[in-house]
């Protein structure tokens, strides 16, 4: 189309220049040909003009002959016939008289109009008006019957009468033989027209005599009118006969009559037409010209050359594809022999060039990344090998690396090959035959092209031949931080792997070889993090404490085993229940419940608030738990959830309760001796009453027995305090148990209802102790079992030997300890909750003290199991060795004091 | 009247005796009981004018001891402990306790804590007033030692009783702390300001509409009390 506009734009202009070309020449032609005319009819006008002129000076002259004005007719004889002899183109001379008789006229002729009267005739009416000579219209001589028109001469007398006139008839059949001359000297070919028309528009000349006094509409349109009104011109008229003709008009001066040329205008514009139908011919030449060559150009050039750049464009657009498409249209033009055919083949060429170069390419990145998709080190580098079958169409290959452990190459993976093949290879390190360690060692992919005639290859043969393979391809994964390995290409037949076959695996193993990495780095540190996960997971599933981590939707990220156990919710429970719905399966077992809603509630919600604790009945003991709150934020600080602990605070609480409870024991144990020394001392003191002498013993005797008690309650605390303290001596002397135990009996108080029963084994060997301790341990133990067992139980102290320790027993038929209590009651400050709460008192320090002292010697305590009543055993070692032994022993367990 | 008879409750033998011998000598008939199941079967059983009790003691400690004794009966309840703390002794006066001794104490200590008591309790019994006093809504009845509140019978011990009556009598004056106890309790009592925050504490339960918000037993703050009719 641009083509076409910029044709166009050269053509317009010409035309647009021929068309004003031929507008001027068409313009000159008519001038031409009007001047032509014009000076023909101007030409006609004069000759006419002369001949009148002629004829009026003619009879002027006659006018001022004395014979003609006199009108003697001999007189007139012979002037007459002088003008007449040298006039062929006069008819007749004529003297009319004043009352338009003829008087005489020259020639005579057979029929004589002497005498008539032609006063009615117009030319003798104007005659009296005028005084000079004039010539009137066309009208047919009555002597000659010719044509003719009369030159007329007034004659007037000196003093002013009019006389008559002299005329001459001037024949117009001359004055149209002149005109066929005229028109004879043109050519013929013009068609020119010459006619001559008196002042009434009657044909006056014309060559063909039978018109002639004719009105002039016999012979002419009416294009007469301005010419004889005294104008000169030219018009284009058609005449009678439909014929388009130019006709121009000249005046003729003498008297008032008008020559009118006229010719046809297809011969006086024949030149003018001729320009035209050049210029147009040139024209439609040129636009036909340039149609043709647009035609020709548009299909053999144009066309083709946008089929290429609409192919051009396509290239690498749309769904993508493995070939070129057909294109059939342009079949016919590939197979020209131009230059275009040439240039359409060289582009389907490239088209199919860049195709294929762009698929390599999208099928290298299609394929790279379906080998990185995944961190997975055998996904990879199972894709590696999917992947490389479907980029070079190969059905079999492998990944050689390197084991690492034995320190040869083993296939990591296969495709294509039987499981027998990947076992048996293992390549050595220094084969200098394998083409996988040549690959390895040149960095450089390796190929046998054919398996059968590849001397180096000769080992492996018969392998190759079980496997069906017959060419091979190696090329080296070029990675730095996991062991080195190669990719192994196998195809069934002999091949040549092609420069662009290997430049395309190179490339890919590249790429395979930075998946490998990063897998292989990831499997790595996945590793790690999947260990220290493994370790903070087995630690925090561990914690005695429930854990809660929440995100900050307050939906429960993590919940350690502890909060499942409380809420009794499986782990896939807890994902992504709300906080609230955790901690309310957990708050409805506790035994206030609403207060603990409460005070959960105000934790998590008020800032500030960070625990609350809350009773909860498990497993119908009574625990007390401490919920914590707190933000948990990433490095930046930022919150991204909250934790929450839930901590198992019963034996703080129990401790606390122990702990306080200790003032309250202790100060009761120490006011109850002090109370009764005061008691008595102020007894004594009174004045109001006289005691007898046997109550002031009694009182004094008191007094003395609570100063020991009182004594006794101080070393015991003392005591428990160095052995909390782990700084206890003992002064270990040989003792006899017989000896202890009287002591010990002796000190205990007991009630004189209690039954005591002591059973000693015979033959003991001594004790090497510290007897006090000992004694004390005893002691406690009986006052235990009347403080428990009641005033009135039955106690049974047994000795005897288990291998080189003495065991003691104290048993008492009283209500006895729960098994639960057995290891607790030697804590410091325990007493068992019941109803019978200090049954004498006592701080709970007893047991507590026994097993410390215990263990000072190197022995046990425990409570054996016995129903009913209570048996408190414990053991000494004999010696001094064992009892070191024993110590060292003891040494590495935790002690259950120094709390 | 005959001889006081008094119950003495300790577990432990040598205090025991020790009250047990001095009231003895002094002319008390004096009950013992080693826990607080036997007291209470004793208390029901004899017509005791005064209970001396142990707080700690096996089988039935002395504050459960003291709100099963309120439970049946009246008498005077002396509190022997060896917890000096107040949280204690409010607790026992809370339970109904008229008084306390903490361990160690005298002789003097014993008997002036006894006699005052006997003294208190004796006084409400023998004075015989035919008078009835009204404060609002609070109406007692000196010769029944019986107060109504808004028409209806409230309990209270003598000590309490004494105090409201007391109170009462003296409305619309505002009564310091060491004039109320000498007056109440008697001329040995002056800074135990405790026992009338726990005094004063029950009284406003029993008979003003909102504890809380007492209309009739106001704090004067540093002072004392004002009862206001």
């Amino acid at each position: 189309m641009q083509l076409l506009f910029i044709y166009l734009l050269l053509i317009v202009p010409f035309i647009i220049g021929l068309y004003f070309i031929t507008k001027v020449t068409g313009e000159r032609v008519e001038q031409e040909v009007q001047a032509t005319d014009l000076s023909l009819a101007r030409a006609v006008a004069q000759g006419t003009n002369i001949t009148i002129r002629n004829a009026l000076d003619s009879v002027e002259i006659l006018s001022r002959y004395p014979a003609v004005i006199e009108a003697d007719p001999d007189g007139m004889q012979e002037i007459f016939s002088v003008i007449m002899s040298g006039r062929p183109d006069i008819e007749l001379i004529y003297r009319m008289d004043a009352d338009g008789n003829i008087l005489y006229y020259y020639p005579p002729g057979p029929k004589s109009t002497l005498g008539a009267e032609y006063a009615y005739r117009d030319y003798y009416k104007s005659a009296r008006n005028q005084k000079v000579a004039f010539i009137s219209e066309g009208r047919i001589s009555p002597i000659s019957g010719q044509p003719v028109a009369t030159a007329i001469m007034p004659i007037w007398s000196k003093n002013g009468t009019y006389l008559g006139q002299v005329g001459t008839n001037i024949k117009l059949r001359s004055l149209s033989e002149t005109l066929e001359r005229i028109i004879a000297s043109q050519s013929p070919s013009e068609g020119f027209q010459v006619v001559i028309l008196d002042s009434k528009a009657q044909i006056i000349a014309y060559p063909d005599e039978k018109l002639l006094l004719s009105h002039a509409t016999q012979l002419l349109p009416y294009i007469y009118g301005p010419a004889l009104s005294g104008d000169t011109g030219t018009v284009i008229a058609r005449n009678r006969k439909n014929e388009e003709r130019i006709y121009t008009y000249v005046t003729i001066p003498s008297g008032s009559w008008a020559a009118i040329v006229s010719r046809p205008t297809q011969v006086a514009y024949a030149s003018k037409r001729t320009i035209n139908y050049v210029a147009l011919g040139t024209t439609l030449s040129f636009l036909l010209i340039g149609l043709y060559f647009w035609l020709t150009l548009s299909r053999n050039v144009i066309k083709p050359i946008e089929e290429l750049s609409s192919i051009s464009r396509s290239i690498g657009q749309g769904p993508r594809l493995r070939r070129a498409p057909r294109r059939p249209q342009l079949d016919p033009l590939a197979q020209r022999s131009d230059q275009i055919g040439h240039l359409i083949r060289s582009i389907l060429r490239m088209e199919q060039d860049i195709l294929a170069r762009m698929n390599e390419q999208a099928t290298l990145l299609e394929t790279s990344t379906a080998v990185v998709s995944s961190l997975n080190l055998q996904t990879v580098l199972d894709r590696i090998l999917e992947q490389v079958e479907l980029l070079l169409e190969v059905s079999k290959s492998a990944i050689v690396a390197l084991d690492e452990g034995q320190g040869v190459f083993r296939i990591r993976a296969g495709r294509g090959l039987s499981a027998g093949y990947i076992e048996q290879i293992a390549i050595q390190p220094n084969d200098p035959l394998s083409v996988t360690m040549r690959a390895l060692r040149s960095k450089q992919p390796v190929q046998i092209s054919d398996t059968e005639n590849d001397l180096a290859f000769l080992p492996q043969r018969l392998l190759s031949r079980q496997e069906g393979f017959r060419s091979i391809l190696a090329v080296p994964l070029n990675t730095q931080h996991s062991p080195p390995a190669a990719l192994i290409l196998y195809r069934p037949d002999p091949h040549l792997w092609t420069e662009s076959e290997i430049d395309l695996v190179v490339n890919f193993a590249n790429h395979a070889a930075m998946a490998i990495e990063n897998a292989f780095l990831y499997e790595r540190s996945d590793k790690r993090l999947q260990e220290e996960t493994y370790r903070l997971e087995a630690l925090v599933q561990s914690l005695h404490d429930g854990l809660i981590l929440s995100d900050l939707q307050g939906k429960v990220l993590y919940a350690n085993r502890r909060i499942r156990q409380l809420s009794g919710l499986q782990p896939e429970e807890i994902r992504n229940t709300p906080v609230e719905q955790v901690l309310e399966r957990i708050i409805v077992q506790s035994n206030e419940p609403e207060n603990a809603r409460h005070r959960i509630r105000q934790t998590l919600t008020e800032a500030g608030k960070q625990a609350a604790e809350i009773p909860l009945v498990i497993q119908g003991m009574l625990k007390y738990y401490r919920l914590q709150s707190f933000e948990v934020t990433d490095a930046q600080s930022a919150s991204i959830g909250r934790g929450i602990i839930l901590q198992d605070i019963t034996a703080d609480r129990e401790l606390d309760r122990m702990r306080s409870s200790l003032v309250s024991t202790v100060s009761h144990e120490l006011r109850t001796p002090l109370a009764a020394i005061k008691g008595y001392a102020t007894t004594l003191l009174a004045e109001d009453v006289e005691w007898d002498s046997a109550s002031q013993r009694d009182f004094l005797k008191i007094i003395s027995q609570e100063a020991d008690h009182l004594s006794n309650l101080v070393n015991t605390l003392l005591d428990l305090s160095k052995i909390e303290a782990g700084s206890l001596r003992l002064s270990r002397v040989e003792c006899q148990v017989e000896d202890i135990i009287q002591r010990a009996v002796h000190s205990a108080h007991l009630g004189t209802g209690n039954k005591l029963e002591i059973q000693v084994e015979s033959n003991l060997p001594p004790l090497y102790a510290d007897p006090p301790r000992v004694e004390t341990v005893l002691r406690n133990l009986l006052e235990n079992a009347v403080k428990y067992a009641g005033e009135t139980a039955h106690i049974c102290v047994q000795v005897k030997r288990v291998d080189q320790a003495l065991e003691f027993s104290v048993a008492d038929n009283g209500p006895g300890i729960p098994p639960e209590e057995r290891e607790r009651v030697f804590e410091s400050f325990y007493r068992i909750e019941n109803g019978l709460t200090r049954a004498s008192g006592g701080a709970g320090l007893g047991l507590a003290i026994c097993q410390g002292l215990v263990r000072a010697h190197g022995g046990k305590i425990w409570i054996a199991p016995t129903t009913p009543g209570t048996r408190v055993i414990f053991t000494i070692p004999i010696s001094a060795e064992s009892a070191e032994e024993k110590e060292e022993v003891q040494d590495e367990q935790p002690q259950s004091l120094g709390r | 009247m005959s001889n006081p008879k008094v119950l003495v409750v300790d577990d432990e033998k040598p205090l025991r005796e020790f009250v047990q011998r001095n009231l003895d000598a002094r002319g008390f008939g004096v009950l013992t009981a080693s826990n607080g199941l036997e007291a209470l079967s004793i208390v029901q059983k004899h017509n005791i004018d005064l209970v001396i009790l142990d707080i700690m003691m096996p089988e039935l400690d002395g504050l459960e001891t003291t709100r099963r004794i309120r439970q049946m009966s009246t008498v005077p309840i002396i509190i022997l402990t060896a917890l000096g703390e107040e949280a204690d002794k409010v607790r026992a006066f809370d339970l109904g306790a008229d008084d306390y001794l903490t361990k160690p104490f005298g002789t003097g200590e014993l008997l002036g804590r006894v006699k005052a008591v006997l003294r208190r309790a004796r006084w409400a019994d023998n004075e015989v007033v035919d008078e009835k006093i009204v404060c609002g809504e609070i109406e007692a009845d000196l010769a029944r030692r019986e107060v109504t509140v808004r028409g209806r019978p409230v309990e209270l011990t003598p000590t309490e009783f004494n105090l409201l009556v007391y109170l009462m009598r003296h409305a619309g004056k505002v009564l310091t702390h060491r004039v109320i106890l000498q007056n109440v309790w008697g001329p040995e009592y002056g800074n135990e300001a405790e026992y009338l925050r726990v005094y004063m504490g029950r009284l406003r339960q029993r008979v003003e509409a909102d504890p809380l918000n007492p209309t009739y037993i106001k704090t004067e703050r540093g002072v004392g009390y004002l009862f206001e009719a």
